[in-house]
């Protein structure tokens, strides 16, 4: 889901609207001039016929030029405040942090080659596929949540952080969710962006149930309420086991109900695969979707070229109607 | 001499009415106002005269008074002597010397040929002790004059000290209209006469009743003054034009061939709508223009 960004509106140098009052000015003179005409009318005692023959034209030939004309005033004024639209644009400053389960669950083999390889392989492949602009972070959690990497736009690092991930202790979801709210967080630029942060979201990579006192759905209110959605990526069969160094066999079973309610509470979306192919298909799809961000564009060109439009028009119908401009 | 009036800007008067080349003219005249002239119309009952109509023998009815001594002795039998009722004509005219009177593109201005209209008019009317009255209207209420009939050098004095006042100023206001001024005429010209009214007819009144009345007791002629401005526009580009009445104005493109067309259409429409409506009216109507010579008109008009 991409953070969803309102049209705006804005000018760059407002000042420039006080152009706007050629319009009064204009029109007053306009009304000047039909007085110095009439100062120096013609006396004509048949101008009640005149008038039922003049009468006989349209009226909007006496006002639509002079309206035309109010017109391209009023775009040429909005064109000199340089005026800017928000639109929301696939661009540089959105963050995807990834936290990845380097729980010891993560050791089983149910997915080829082992649950930690999937993962490993398919965010390599989403960290190549997503735009160079979009800074990504990545925080392996298992006992602690350790931040390997905070957001960067060097891919190399990332690389080599996922790299080092390894496969031991437990599940420690609720913290490392913290850590990777509060990452993101840091990242807003507030000198530059009116103060809110760069669209950012979590991809929660992980084979399910947590450790005991830990709740995700704390931190996944909390990214609600920034608005940073969470995604999350459920991986394993009910049947993938783990094999302990001392030889016990533990049955390790993924959590998907959990993973769901996550992301729906962060408005962020829940996949269920136990595919790393699968897997892969959905991190390039998240690539496209989460890196969007409101970019501001000027929309000068628009207005000018609007008001050269309806200056031609005034200017046309104005001589072609009544001979003249005003 | 009222302030209610101006001297219109460009005036010329109406132009030589007398003189060496007139005079041909005025004897033509003098034979044409023999037409206006009561004794061609009948007048109401019978009216002791100086011209012997006839001697008659005398019937049962007849005013005893009337025996004439002379052929009754000389023929042995009573006669009766007669004479041709003899009246002296009222002419009554209505000027009209509202604002846009005072226009004129060619020659002189319209107040001037109606002005010229009613100094011939009043100069024919005072012959054989005929009587000239003036009813000026058009302009503001106040201004508007009833000259009562007179005769002679007097009545010309007065008629030629009203004309010399000029017409209305231009947007004057509460002006006295057509039908306004027509009924007020039929009030107070009792006796059967002559009216000539000289106007541009320019007026929104109604006026086809009080004209209709007045031509059923009097003969009525109503000359139209106009100017051929009036009638066809020149191509002058973008003009405003203000009416001198209303202060009504109008921006008109006259370089449009369009509008010219319509407007000499209209205004054609217009003056047919006028003499049609004068026709109905059973008054004569006699059509001068500032470019033709209004006098010619007049002199056939008469006739």
């Amino acid at each position: 889901m991409t953070v969803a960004t309102p049209l705006a509106f804005a000018l760059d140098a407002p000042l420039f609207l006080l152009t706007l009052l050629v319009i009064p000015a204009g029109l007053y003179a306009i009304h000047a001039a039909r007085a110095r005409r009439l100062r120096s009318a013609i006396r004509m005692p048949a101008t009640a016929t005149l008038k039922a023959v003049v009468a006989g034209q349209p009226s909007h030939r006496r006002w639509l030029p002079i309206a035309l004309l109010a017109l391209t005033v009023a775009l040429l004024s909005v064109a000199l405040t340089r005026p800017e639209v928000t639109v929301s644009s696939p661009v540089s400053r959105s963050t995807v942090t990834l936290v990845i389960d380097s729980s010891g669950s993560m050791a089983a083999d149910d997915v080829q080659p082992s649950r930690m390889d999937a993962v490993k392989s398919a965010a390599k492949q989403f960290v190549k596929g997503i735009p160079k602009q979009t800074r990504i972070g990545l925080v392996g959690f298992s006992d602690t949540p350790n931040v390997v990497q905070e957001p960067t736009t060097d891919r190399g690092v990332v690389q080599r952080g996922l790299d080092a991930l390894q496969a031991s202790g437990g599940t420690f979801t609720q913290d490392a969710l913290d850590v990777a709210l509060d990452a993101i967080r840091a990242e807003g630029d507030p000198s530059k962006n009116d103060g809110t942060r760069p669209p950012g979201a979590i991809v929660l990579l992980s084979d399910g149930t947590p450790q005991r006192g830990q709740d995700p759905l704390i931190p996944a209110q909390r990214a609600k309420q920034d608005h940073i959605p969470i995604y999350t990526v459920s991986l394993g069969t009910p049947q993938g086991t783990v094999t302990y160094s001392d030889g016990s066999v533990v049955e390790v079973p993924p959590n998907p109900e959990l993973m769901r309610q996550i992301a729906q509470i962060s408005d962020g979306e829940s996949y269920s695969v136990a595919d790393a192919g699968e897997l892969k298909k959905i991190y390039e799809s998240l690539g496209t979707r989460v890196a969007s961000e409101a970019e501001q564009r000027e929309i000068t060109a628009g207005f000018a070229g609007g008001g050269l439009l309806t200056l031609a028009l005034a200017l046309g119908l104005g001589l072609r109607w009544r001979s003249r401009v005003a | 001499m009222s302030d209610l009036l101006i001297d219109p800007p460009g005036r010329q008067g109406p132009g030589r009415i007398g003189g060496h080349a007139v005079r041909a003219l005025e004897l033509a005249l003098a034979r044409r106002s023999d037409g206006v002239l009561p004794g061609e119309h009948r007048s109401a009952g019978l009216g002791s005269g100086t011209e012997l109509s006839q001697l008659r023998p005398y019937v049962e009815g007849d005013d005893v008074r009337h025996l004439d001594p002379a052929a009754s002795a000389r023929t042995g039998e009573p006669h009766v002597r007669l004479h041709v009722p003899e009246r002296t004509l009222t002419t009554w005219i209505a000027l009209d010397v509202s604002a846009s009177m005072a226009f004129g593109t060619t020659r002189r201005l319209k107040s001037d040929v109606a002005e010229g209209v009613v100094r011939v008019v009043s100069r024919l009317g005072v012959r054989r002790g005929g009587r000239v009255a003036l009813l000026r209207w058009g302009a503001d209420a106040s201004a508007t004059r009833v000259l009562p009939p007179k005769g002679g050098r007097p009545a010309l004095g007065a008629v030629d000290r009203a004309l010399a006042e000029g017409v209305a100023a231009d947007r004057s206001i509460h002006t006295e209209d057509l039908a306004g001024a027509l009924e007020r005429l039929h009030r107070v010209a009792r006796r059967p006469g002559l009216v000539v009214i000289a106007s541009d007819l320019r007026d929104d009144s109604r006026w086809e009743r009080s004209l209709s009345m007045l031509a059923r007791q009097h003969r009525v002629i109503v000359a139209e003054v106009s100017d051929p401005r009036e009638q066809a526009l020149p191509d002058a580009g973008i003009v405003v034009m203000v009416d001198p009445e209303n202060g009504d104005h109008v921006e008109v493109d006259t370089s449009s061939p369009r509008v010219r067309e319509a407007f000499g259409r209209a205004e054609a429409e217009r003056r047919a709508d006028v003499a049609e409506r004068l026709r109905r009216c059973r008054v004569q109507h006699l059509a001068v223009s500032t470019d033709g010579d209004w006098l010619r008109d007049l002199g056939r008009a008469l006739r």
